[in-house]
C-alpha cells in the first residue's frame, strides 16, 4: 500500500475540463504545462481520463449544457481529489455573471477547494494553486488512508445502539 | 453488407481544448459521415451586451467571447461603435491597433501548430513551439499589462502608449522569434516523419473550399484567395508590408505553411510598425451616444469576424451580433472529415484552429 501511496504523492495527474470558458485560461494552462513555466516538474501531467486523474481542473463559469458533464466527470474522478476553479469566471461567474445561460461559478455544482483569480489566469498563479492543490490533496488521501477499527472497540451496548441510533426502538421493545 | 460503427469524440476529449462533440460514422478505418455539436459553451454574450452592459462596456465584454483573438473581437466592436459616433482614428492608434493585432495573430497560429503537433503526436515539437511562443506573450505582457485578455483596445483609441524601451524589445524578441520560425519552417518542411502525418492528410480541395464558405487559413490553404485585411480599407495594410499567403494542395501541411509564412509575415509587418509609428494622441474623447447601424468586417486568426452593431441613441445597444468564422467554417470542417482515416481525425481537428467560445458565444 505504501509503495503505491509514495508515487500517487509524486504524480497527481490533471484533468482539464472546459465549461463554458473564453479559451484564455486554457491556454495559459497549456503555456503552464509548457516549458517556460514547466508545471510537469511537479510529477503533473494533463490527462484525458477522470478515472486516472486527481486533480480536477475547471474553467468557465458553467453553461446550461456543460453542467452535467461537469457533475459526470466530477463523480468519476477517485477520492480523493482536488477540484481547482481556474480564472474569475469560474469562481463567481465574473464578466458573465447573471447571462442567461450561465450558473454562476462551479461551487454552484461540485466542491471547490482552491480558486485562482484573474482573468486570464496567468501561468503563475494557476502554478501557485497546483501548489496549494498537492498539499490539500496529501491531507486528503492521509485522512483516507487513516486505519479504524471495525470490531473489538471496547463499547457497552446502550453506547453502540445510541450510537446507531437505535435506542429508542429497543426502549419501546 | 457493410456494417458502419458510430465513434464519439468529446464532449471532453484529451485532444480537445474546448467542448465538442463529433459522432464519426465509420466503415473500418474511413469516416464516412460526421456529425458535430459545438453548442456546449454558448453563455448568451449578445443579449447580455443590449442587456446588461452600457455601449462603452461592451469592448471589453466582447473581448471574452474568445480568449485567443480576443483582441479582434475588442476591435471590431470598436471600430463598429466609432463609426456609429463618426470618429476616425487617428494614424498613430490605427498603427497601434494593428500592432495588437498581428502579434495576436502570431500567438494564435503558433499555438494551433504546436496543438496539432501534440494531436498528431509529436509531444517535443508541441514543447518546442509552445516555447517559442512565450517571446510574444512577453511582448504582449510588457505592451498591454496582461498575456491573453489584453483589453488593450477602448473606444476612442488605446489604453497604452508603446514606449522606446518597448520598441527595443519589439526587435529583440522578433529577431529572435525569426530564427525560430525559420528552423520550424525547416523542419516542416523536410522532416520525413512530419510529412508521414501531414502530407494529404485532411485535404480540402479548391471547389470545396468555394462550395461550403471556408475562411482564413484554412480556405488560402487551398488556394482560396481571401483575406479581409486587403478585402477592407480600415487599416493601412499595404503601407506596412502585408503579402497574401496562398498554397494550394490544401492539406494539413499546407495549413501549417500558410500559418508559419503568415507569422513571417506579421513579424515583418510588426517591425514596420515599430520603426514607422506616426505621432499623435493615443485615446482621443468621442462624444455622442451610437445612433444608427454599422457592419465591421476584421481579419481574426482563423477568418473573417463580422460585427454588426445597432443602437437607438440611447447609453444601451439595440443588437449586437457576431459571426465569427469557425462558424462559417464548419460546413468545410466536416466536409474534410469525410473519408480520411479516425486515426488522424484529431490532427486534421486540430489543424482547423477551431475555437468553439467563438462559435458558440
Amino acid at each position: 500500500m505504501k509503495f503505491f501511496t509514495s508515487f500517487r504523492k509524486k504524480s497527481p495527474w490533471i484533468l482539464h475540463y472546459n465549461a463554458g470558458s473564453c479559451n484564455g485560461c486554457d491556454i495559459e494552462i497549456l503555456a503552464a504545462l509548457g516549458p517556460k513555466f514547466d508545471l510537469e516538474r511537479f510529477g503533473v501531467i494533463n490527462t484525458g481520463n477522470p478515472k486516472q486523474s486527481d486533480i480536477f481542473l475547471v474553467t468557465g463559469p458553467v453553461t446550461y449544457r456543460s453542467r452535467e458533464r461537469l457533475v459526470e466527470l466530477y463523480s468519476q474522478i477517485p477520492e480523493p481529489k482536488v477540484v481547482i476553479a481556474v480564472g474569475s469566471c469560474t469562481t463567481t461567474g465574473g464578466v458573465f455573471r447573471g447571462m442567461y445561460n450561465v450558473e454562476d461559478g462551479i461551487d454552484q455544482y461540485i466542491p471547490v477547494d482552491v480558486y485562482v483569480p484573474g482573468c486570464a489566469s496567468t501561468p503563475q498563479l494557476i502554478i501557485d494553486a497546483i501548489v496549494k492543490a498537492l498539499e490539500i490533496l496529501e491531507n486528503k488521501s492521509k485522512e483516507i488512508e487513516k486505519p479504524f477499527k471495525l470490531f473489538g472497540s471496547v463499547e457497552t451496548i446502550g453506547n453502540k445502539l445510541s450510537r446507531l441510533n437505535m435506542a429508542k426502538r429497543v426502549k419501546h421493545d | 453488407m457493410k456494417k458502419t460503427i458510430q465513434i464519439p469524440l468529446g464532449s471532453q476529449h484529451i485532444s480537445l481544448l474546448e467542448p465538442i462533440r463529433f459522432k464519426f460514422e465509420c466503415e473500418n478505418e474511413k469516416i464516412i459521415g460526421v456529425d458535430a455539436d459545438v453548442g456546449f459553451v454558448h453563455r448568451g454574450v449578445e443579449l447580455a451586451c443590449t442587456r446588461s452592459f452600457e455601449f462603452k462596456q461592451v469592448g471589453y465584454v466582447v473581448a471574452r467571447v474568445c480568449g485567443l483573438c480576443a483582441i479582434t473581437h475588442s476591435l471590431s466592436y470598436t471600430l463598429a461603435a466609432e463609426k456609429l459616433l463618426g470618429y476616425e482614428a487617428n494614424d498613430r492608434i490605427k498603427y497601434l491597433r494593428m500592432l495588437m493585432v498581428e502579434l495576436d495573430r502570431i500567438h494564435s497560429h503558433m499555438l494551433c501548430l504546436a496543438h496539432t503537433a501534440e494531436n498528431a503526436g509529436f509531444e517535443a515539437l508541441f514543447m518546442q513551439i509552445m516555447a517559442d511562443r512565450e517571446l510574444v506573450m512577453d511582448l504582449q505582457e510588457a505592451i498591454s499589462g496582461n498575456r491573453v485578455q489584453f483589453d488593450f483596445i477602448a473606444i476612442g483609441g488605446v489604453n497604452r502608449d508603446l514606449t522606446p524601451e518597448l520598441t527595443a524589445l519589439i526587435h529583440k524578441n522578433l529577431t529572435l522569434l525569426s530564427e525560430k520560425i525559420d528552423a520550424l519552417i525547416g523542419l516542416f518542411n523536410n522532416n520525413w516523419s512530419l510529412s508521414l502525418k501531414y502530407k494529404g492528410v485532411g485535404v480540402l480541395r479548391l471547389e470545396d473550399a468555394y462550395t461550403y464558405n471556408a475562411l482564413g487559413p484554412l480556405a488560402r490553404a487551398a488556394g482560396l484567395a481571401t483575406d479581409v485585411r486587403v478585402e477592407t480599407s480600415d487599416f493601412p495594410y499595404e503601407d506596412i508590408g502585408y503579402t497574401m499567403i496562398l498554397e494550394s494542395t490544401g492539406d494539413i501541411h499546407a495549413r501549417n505553411f500558410v500559418r508559419l509564412r503568415e507569422i513571417v509575415n506579421s513579424i515583418a509587418m510588426c517591425r514596420n510598425i515599430a520603426d514607422n509609428l506616426p505621432a499623435g494622441e493615443i485615446l482621443e474623447k468621442t462624444k455622442g451616444k451610437p445612433k444608427g447601424e454599422a457592419v465591421v468586417r476584421v481579419e481574426a486568426p482563423r477568418g473573417e469576424l463580422f460585427y454588426l452593431v445597432r443602437g437607438n441613441g440611447g447609453n444601451m445597444l439595440e443588437r449586437v451580433r457576431i459571426k465569427t468564422p469557425t462558424f462559417s467554417g464548419i460546413p468545410a470542417m466536416m466536409e474534410v472529415f469525410k473519408s480520411s482515416e479516425y486515426a488522424d481525425a484529431p490532427a486534421i481537428l486540430a489543424s482547423f484552429d477551431p475555437c468553439m467560445s467563438c462559435t458558440a458565444k
